[in-house]
């Protein structure tokens, strides 16, 4: 009978072969990753080494502080491994392709969950084991921790990522058992829903922005209560946490990581013989799923239809919403974004500048412009998220739209309005939203919500267009379209673009604001230059947009054949 | 060898299978035939053991699929009719991790899966990945990995999808061949002129229930016809040529 990890070979042979065949692109876009992972594990390491070298002055407070800080890393990962173990155990158990394969052969259920289940926790894990690397590194260095901490920490991450993976993936078997049929898309909007409610909640929670408060130092014992209160010693991060400080010191804390181990264990045993149980009719039942309610989306036709469109983009707008909405993998990272959306929406909402009103007039609007930087690196990163991959997705599909009578002109404007309009509001309504919460001077709102305007146009229309230019019919997904060459270069230039508006933007506006509070009059000279300033920022992104557009028009009508 | 008993799957609902009963000997090739939605697939993959009935039995080489899977499944070969292949394998990783999955050993395996590319004239394909292929050749490959485990019942969806003439002359080659070896084979088409020139037996399926069944004689007999084609009798069972609704539409 097959062992469990014969089951993987597939996913390591195609690894192998990926890396035998990898082209010039392929090497690039590895060393470009590469780099930025490693630039990134770098400052994570620093930053971890500054910080513990800096707590250990403070002795028994550096500590507790340490100590407490490893706990909330912990914990914080802990919600993520959960959240991304629910996410990742429905297409690996449930949704992915070759399962039909593997079920039609003779392989015990058992031993395909076994298989099944590693590859969910490294899929669901790997990105947390990256990040505690360099972190746990920095810290031990920083305290000349003993080379069993390392061993420690090797023997602590595997159980503790394990446990809430198994959760996630009992949750999962229970849901998938639970609502009829293939709900899946339904189920994960909750659960998303639920995650980021909980990341708010818990920074509501906490309320981190009284560290700053100077006249609230008395109560900083109340605040260090507050930050143990959802530190629980039933939690493994806890336990966790408690191990790798004992270690960090030259100790051994066995009682805890005994129970990151007796868990972990009995958690596999118990989903394995949950598994037994019930995953084939769990995914006999997602194979038979033909309704998603949530997403019939009835109403969507009713509101398109009282668009003023012609027909062809009546019907290509709802199309490509409802493709886009029924979209499991489109609604997990919609969903993550929504819940970073409401932690940068918060960061600004606490943020108390008022307690320094020497500076806050400068600070404010010193904020407004790395609101709008900000605001232009997140609708850089959406639109290559989703406007970029948007001409690819139609995959194998897209002879339907080269075989109709339409042109791919307009096809092409369909898909850049279809990125706008979402792209627009969610950027405009961060920018607005944040800038009434830091209240900066009037003049830098309306600047601000123009710039953002155009910047929608510029990079949404540059995604479009570089979409069309450099398409990935053939991508299982839309992750991999935007990580392709086209998309690495799109997220280059877009950046690139947001520093030109600020540098374009951010001068005449501290030039006019100065003038303004002093009171003082401009020279012509000065106002010339202003003007030029908004002119050549509106002339960019006129340029970037109409060009792009262009671009891809052209791309789409020189291709010379329809994807297979 | 593929015995189904009173086989029954619900969705909702709606009722996709209501009560089939099939009994495929060794060496027999059996069609399975039946209009779009009529519930061939659905039955198939219940067999299969990719879908879980709502009722009833199926054994196959007298192993209870419910009861005892591994051993029911390592009897079969299951051909698709929208094969999943890792595309990112070669054609000879693909069947030699097949054959690891039905129980073949790494040498014996490696050399079977030659013995199949070479039948299935894909031999000189073997270190070529799968997502170079056509999808012709993806259907030869899957058909290798059918019957690389020599299966006692071969379960079919559509096989003649997408080969050129002179692949599906070899599919129907290879099935005689395997029916003529004792395999019993469970085929669905809707190429009856496939069914009538292969098949012993054919089951006609119908909103789920099995309407007719027997050689082509006995359904041509049943549609009351002497010397019709199978076409022809298929039409009369499931409900008419529709040519006037045709008519009336154009």
């Amino acid at each position: 009978m097959v062992a469990f990890p014969y089951l993987l070979l597939p996913s390591v042979w195609a690894s192998r072969h990926r890396t035998r065949r990898c082209d010039r692109a392929d090497l690039l876009r590895v060393a470009l990753f590469g780099g930025i992972a490693v630039l990134v594990c770098a400052a994570l390491f620093t930053g971890s080494f500054w910080l513990t070298s800096q707590l250990a002055d403070y002795e028994e407070l550096g500590d507790y502080l340490l100590r407490l800080g490893l706990s909330w890393l912990f914990l914080t990962f802990l919600s993520f491994l959960a959240f991304s173990g629910v996410v990742t155990a429905l297409s690996t158990f449930f949704l992915s392709e070759d399962l039909r394969l593997l079920i039609a052969a003779p392989v015990a259920v058992r031993r395909l969950f076994h298989a099944r289940f590693v590859r969910t926790i490294g899929q669901a894990s790997w990105m947390v084991v990256i990040f505690l690397t360099p972190v746990l590194t920095g810290i031990g260095v920083a305290r000349s921790a003993p080379p069993t901490f390392y061993l420690t920490a090797l023997s602590t991450v595997p159980p503790f990522v394990v446990i809430p993976v198994a959760v996630g993936t009992a949750v999962t078997l229970l849901l998938v058992n639970i609502f009829p049929a293939r709900r899946a898309r339904d189920i994960l909007m909750l659960m998303g829903l639920l995650f980021a409610a909980g990341i708010v909640l818990l920074l509501r929670f906490v309320q981190p922005e009284r560290l700053l408060r100077v006249e609230s130092l008395p109560d900083i014992t109340a605040f260090f209560a507050t930050l143990q209160s959802p530190i629980t010693p039933m939690l493994p991060s806890f336990w966790a946490g408690e191990t790798l400080f004992a270690s960090l010191r030259g100790g051994h804390d066995l009682v805890h990581w005994g129970a990151l181990w007796t868990s972990a264990l009995a958690l596999t045993v118990l989903l394995s013989a949950a598994s037994d149980r019930w995953y084939f009719a769990g995914f006999s039942k997602a194979q038979e799923a033909r309704k998603a309610r949530l997403t019939r989306l009835q109403i969507l036709d009713l509101l398109v239809e009282m668009l003023p469109l012609s027909p062809v983009r009546h019907h290509l707008l709802i199309k490509d919403v409802k493709v886009f909405l029924r979209d499991v993998s489109q609604w997990s990272q919609l969903l993550l974004l929504l819940a970073l959306v409401l932690v940068y929406l918060y960061n600004f909402r606490v943020l108390d500048l008022g307690r320094i009103p020497y500076m806050s007039g400068v600070i404010k609007n010193l904020y407004a412009f790395l609101n709008m930087g900000l605001a232009g690196l997140v609708m850089a990163t959406v639109a290559g998220r989703f406007v970029f991959p948007a001409v690819s997705a139609e995959g194998a599909a897209f002879w339907i739209i080269r075989t109709a009578p339409i042109s791919l002109r307009d096809f092409l404007w369909s898909k850049f309005w279809v990125g706008l309009v979402p792209v627009l509001l969610l950027t405009e309504g961060l920018t607005i939203t944040a800038n009434e919460f830091l209240d900066i001077d009037p003049f830098l709102k309306v600047v601000t919500a123009a710039a953002i305007v155009f910047m929608s146009f510029a990079l949404v229309g540059l995604a479009t267009g570089l979409g069309a230019r450099y398409p990935r019919f053939g991508a299982d997904n839309s992750s991999q379209i935007a990580g392709s060459p086209g998309g690495v270069a799109f997220m280059i230039v877009a950046v690139f673009y947001v520093l030109v508006m600020i540098l374009l933007l951010g001068w005449p506006s501290s030039v006019f604001l100065w003038h303004h509070v002093h009171r003082v009059a401009f020279m012509r000279l000065q106002v010339a230059l202003i003007s030029l300033c908004f002119v050549a920022a509106a002339a960019v992104s006129l340029a970037a947009w109409w060009f792009s557009m262009s671009a891809g028009i052209r791309a789409l009508q020189a291709m010379d054949r329809t994807p297979a | 060898m593929i015995v189904v008993q009173r086989l029954v799957k619900h969705y909702g609902s709606f009722t996709a299978v209501d009560g089939v009963n099939l009994d495929v000997r060794p060496g027999q090739i059996h069609g399975f035939l039946g209009p779009n939605g009529a519930g061939k697939t659905t039955t198939i993959c219940m067999i299969a053991g990719l879908l879980k009935p709502t009722a009833g039995r199926i054994l196959v080489n007298d192993h209870d699929l419910a009861a005892n899977p591994e051993a029911a499944k390592a009897s079969l070969g299951f051909i698709p009719d929208r094969p999943f292949i890792y595309e990112k394998l070669t054609a000879g990783e693909f069947l030699r991790f097949h054959a690891g999955l039905y129980g073949i050993d790494g040498h014996s395996g490696k050399q079977r899966a030659q013995e199949m590319l070479e039948l299935f004239e894909l031999g000189r394909w073997e270190d070529e990945l799968v997502e170079s292929f056509s999808h012709g050749m993806k259907q030869r490959l899957v058909m290798c990995a059918a019957f690389l485990h020599r299966p006692q019942a071969v379960l079919v969806d559509e096989p003649m999808v997408g080969l050129d003439p002179r692949g599906a002359r070899l599919i129907k080659n290879v099935f005689h061949r395997m029916a003529g070896r004792g395999v019993a084979i469970l085929m669905s088409t809707h190429t009856l002129e496939v069914a009538q020139e292969m098949c012993d037996c054919i089951s006609i399926i119908l909103q789920g229930r099995i309407i007719a069944c027997g050689t082509v004689e006995d359904l041509r007999a049943l549609a009351g016809g002497r010397d019709e084609q199978l076409t022809q009798v298929f039409l009369k069972l499931t409900g008419g040529s529709g040519l006037q609704e045709i008519d009336e539409v154009v």
